[in-house]
């Protein structure tokens, strides 16, 4: 079996020292390790963006894909190839920006993949602009006298388009983000999992301290039941979606795979396409 | 006003401001941010709006939409999110609305990089979006030329009711230049009566659309389309020669890569090889008149450019037979050196022997 040391290669990421991404990257490679998978046995499917590099950083199959389209291809792997245990990656933007619609759409369709972003709240490599994640006021190169948009809440949104997993991390808790990683991969449908991944160098307000301050653990909140739909709203509400933990899940619904009619038990890519004789002769009278 | 140094994308910026562009839709992609963050800046003071979109898909349509009011509105981006536009600037030629459409073109295809190129090329010039349309696309060489050209490219959009194009190359858009911003008088255009400009008893109320169900009627539209195009391709070309007049080879080139190609070109006349230059200024329409005056007195043209070879092309309809079109280019961003063009010239003339 494969040990988290084995998700490693020898690439030097390009991110900031201290950007919260590496920690997303540790918290992937140990989870892997800790569901006992292979190496081949995985694929990180990523956006554009600083954080979109984390498909190159895994000893995994690795996919850098096209800004904001990290579900869609991550959705054409898993079909084509259900063996394959798929977990897309991207940041703010990439998710929910130019790549919302299809974050909407993968999330409903509950196919069986996890979908990791690293929540920044800016845009860190095109050098620091505003993201749906930043807060009204938010003042950057693209909004020089602030925000005047309402940042996107990720967990409440999921919760209403029929999310069966959602959860949060946050960068400094690698243990926590390990364990939610583990847990949405076993998870049978879509696992949505936004991990707060401070950008060091452009976002000054939403700091390493600043989550520290201001994030509360769900295994803190008293009588905290995540099979509650109900209640995860409502928390998400009350803490204005700033917690960590397991948010939510929904273990009784089927996935997309599940309900798929007639979807071959082998994977599409090993299916054997070799037409025996009888086969090619009835297929042959249906043209006579 | 005086000479100020300014970065490529941030005079493309204020060259628009300049030019009554009020409304900019963006989103943030490399090397082009500078722009958006300048127009963000700017245009407020100038009692104009800024918006980073959510995509380039939103911001063509946001485009689309400001163009229907009458506005000078504008966009920018870098190659791929340039792809995303397209439909868009397809949709508004079919509805027949102006716009500027920005382009400083990194390496590709896909995410490819963030260095120069010129490999859009083909994209800007020949469609990118469906259906039989033509832009016309300006491709300045340096930032006091973007001045000129951002102006021109405004008007040309208003009088067409066509979208326009610059593009430059990730160079362009971050070198640093001085540049004078010139005050010229606003050319005579017709009025836009298209407009919805909420203003009562202007006529009634007005539809923007691309649709026509019925073939003859869009064969109609069409016909009407291409003769704008035919209007474009006689008055709206523009380009540049230098010492064409004795040369026996003729370099073309254009944006930045004419600067380099021209030093080059001049080393090799001090070499003793008559060597000319050819520099289209509109890539669409492509000017023929410069081939078609030289093309029976040259022994060779070499087209120089950032791609694998896609003006080139254009340069062989122009030259049409009548003498050898030969091509040097590098690509995936990396820009030609003045070394290697002279090489290149040296050994097409014989003065180098490999």
């Amino acid at each position: 079996m494969a040990t988290f040391k084995e998700f490693r290669n020898d690439v030097k990421p390009n991110w900031c020292p201290g950007c919260g991404d590496f920690s997303v990257q540790a918290a992937i490679q140990r989870a892997a390790a800790n569901v006992g998978l292979e190496p081949e046995e995985l694929a990180i499917i990523s956006g554009i963006g600083c954080s979109g590099r984390i498909s190159g950083y895994i000893n995994s199959y690795g996919f850098h894909g096209i800004h904001g389209r990290s579900l869609p291809i991550a959705q054409g792997v898993k079909m084509a190839n259900r063996d394959l245990t798929v977990i897309a990656a991207g940041g703010d933007g990439d998710g929910f920006a130019i790549g919302m619609g299809h974050t909407v759409h993968a999330i409903r369709r509950n196919m069986n993949i996890t979908y990791i972003v690293m929540d920044n709240q800016i845009y860190g490599l095109t050098k620091g602009q505003t993201s749906p994640r930043s807060a009204a006021g938010f003042k950057t190169k693209s909004t020089p006298l602030g925000s005047i948009e309402q940042a996107i809440s990720p967990m409440e949104l999921a919760l209403t388009v029929g999310a069966t997993f959602i959860a949060q991390g946050f960068s400094t808790d690698l243990k926590e983000l390990t364990s939610l990683i583990e847990e949405g991969i076993k998870h049978e449908g879509f696992s949505f999992i936004n991990v707060y991944s401070p950008c060091v160098t452009y976002n000054k307000v939403n700091t390493y301290d600043w989550y520290k301050e201001n994030l509360t653990k769900l295994s803190d909140v008293e009588g905290y039941d995540h099979s509650n739909r109900d209640m995860a709203m409502q928390t998400l509400m009350k803490y204005n979606g700033l917690v960590t933990g397991l948010v939510y899940q929904n273990k009784g619904k089927q996935s997309y795979q599940q309900l798929l009619q007639g979807y071959s038990e082998i994977p599409l890519t090993q299916v054997e396409i070799n037409l025996n004789e009888n086969h090619f002769n009835k297929l042959v009278k249906e043209f006579m | 006003m005086g000479k100020v140094l300014m970065k490529g994308n941030e005079v493309i910026a204020e060259s628009a401001v300049h030019a009554g562009c009020k409304y900019f839709f963006g989103y943030p992609i490399t090397p082009q941010s500078e722009l958006v963050a300048y127009m963000a800046r700017r245009l407020p003071e100038v009692g104009g709006l800024f918006l980073q979109a959510e995509s380039e898909i939103a911001a063509i349509n946001m485009v689309y939409g400001a163009s229907s009011t009458g506005a000078r509105v504008m966009t920018s981006s870098s190659s791929p999110g340039f792809s995303l536009k397209q439909e868009g600037i397809s949709y508004l030629v079919g509805s027949e609305l102006p716009a500027v459409i920005c382009n400083i073109v990194r390496g590709g295809p896909g995410l490819g990089n963030i260095q120069p190129a010129q490999s859009d090329y083909f994209q800007v010039t020949k469609g990118g979006g469906h259906g039989d349309y033509h832009i016309p696309v300006l491709a300045p060489a340096s930032l006091q030329e973007i001045v000129e050209l951002i102006q021109d490219a405004f008007d040309i959009a208003d009088r067409y009711r066509n979208p326009v194009i610059i593009m430059g190359d990730g160079m362009l858009g971050q070198m640093m230049e001085p540049v004078e911003f010139t005050e010229r008088p606003v050319s005579e255009l017709p009025e836009k009566n298209w407009a919805a400009t909420g203003t009562r008893g202007d006529g009634g109320p007005k539809i923007i659309t691309s649709l026509e169900l019925d073939a003859d009627g869009l064969e109609k539209r069409n016909q009407h389309l291409q003769k704008k195009f035919a209007e474009m391709k006689e008055k709206e070309v523009r380009y540049e020669t230098y010492k064409t007049e004795d040369a026996d080879y003729i370099i073309v080139a254009f944006g930045t890569v004419a600067r380099i190609a021209m030093n080059a070109m001049n080393k090799a006349r001090q070499d003793g090889v008559k060597v000319g230059l050819i520099r289209p200024i509109s890539l669409w329409p492509f000017p023929e008149k410069p081939f078609i005056e030289t093309r029976d007195k040259v022994n060779m043209y070499i087209s120089v450019e950032m791609s694998a070879g896609q003006m080139v092309e254009d340069v062989r309809l122009a030259v049409n037979g009548h003498a050898p079109v030969d091509f040097f280019g590098r690509n995936g961003g990396v820009v030609p050196t003045q070394e290697e063009i002279y090489h290149k010239i040296m050994m097409i003339a014989g003065g180098i022997q490999v």
